[in-house]
């Protein structure tokens, strides 16, 4: 796996630090690890969101996911989420 | 023979997506012609070359029988300059205004369509291209039928719905065509 080194804030420094220390958390490069995952996710799921309402082209989404349209065609897909953003849009569960 | 200009979600899908034993994109191509901009090609055929789709879109490219064009006129720029798009999708809608014999842009891209068609293009998505074939007898309404259902997981609901009704309009044009 690519190592690279990130600034990270303060408090999600001392964050890692405290669930490690209080022995909930596991080693602290897995949790900024995952918080990585988790904020690329929710940049992901908030793009969507906009090309989902038309505010956005496939191709801008991409781009601005830092992913080629390939790319992001397949993380679409793996998540079972349309690659058109025409048509009726997918209705919200309790709605 | 048609003439259309694919954006990369389509070409991505009919390059994907197999019918009756049969790549869709190779149900497609004897029965129109595809043109892809250069930054489409670049998207689908050069970057995701890592996909199995993208090496059928590469071949096709190589062979000739997707024909890749460098965008060399842009003459709405200045109109798409504000839209939220990818190159990709200006760069095809460019090519629709820079090569003559285009009948449409084939988008499932909702910006792209409305961009298109406000600058007076006709734009269609893959099922609309897969319709106008089989309203053309260029595809038989068997072959058609089964490509809309295998293309059916990649659009929203009401898109693949609103193509099967046409289609069994067809059917009936087709019947009553061959009966009268």
């Amino acid at each position: 796996m690519l190592r690279v080194v990130v600034p990270v804030k303060d408090e999600i420094l001392r964050a890692a630090e405290r669930r490690k220390a209080a022995g909930v958390g596991e080693d602290i490069t897995q949790f900024l690890a995952e918080l990585i995952n988790l904020g690329f996710e929710y940049r992901l799921q908030r793009l969507y969101r906009r090309f989902e309402a038309g505010e956005i082209s496939l191709g801008y989404f991409a781009n601005e996911l830092g992913l080629g349209v390939r790319d992001l065609y397949a993380a679409l897909e793996q998540q079972g989420l349309p690659t058109s953003n025409i048509g009726a849009r997918p209705s919200i569960a309790g709605s | 023979m048609l003439t259309v200009v694919f954006d990369a979600g389509p070409l991505i899908t009919a390059c994907k997506f197999e019918s009756q034993g049969k790549l869709v994109i190779d149900h497609l191509l004897p029965e129109c012609c595809i043109m892809i901009s250069s930054s489409v090609e670049e998207e689908v055929a050069v970057l995701g070359a890592g996909y199995p789709d993208g090496v059928v879109a590469g071949e096709r490219i190589v062979r000739g029988v997707i024909h890749a064009e460098p965008v060399t006129a842009r003459k709405w720029a200045r109109h798409l300059a504000d839209y939220t798009l990818g190159d990709g999708e200006k760069d095809s809608i460019a090519l629709c205004g820079q090569v003559e014999e285009v009948e449409a842009l084939v988008t499932d891209d909702y910006l792209a369509f409305v961009a298109a068609t406000r600058l007076g293009l006709k734009a269609w998505m893959l099922p609309d291209l897969v319709l106008e074939l089989a309203e053309r007898g260029s595809l038989t309404t068997e072959v058609a039928e089964a490509i809309l259902k295998v293309i059916h997981p990649r659009y929203r609901v009401g898109v693949i719905e609103h193509s099967l009704v046409q289609l069994q309009e067809v059917k009936q044009d087709v019947k009553s065509r061959s009966t009268g």
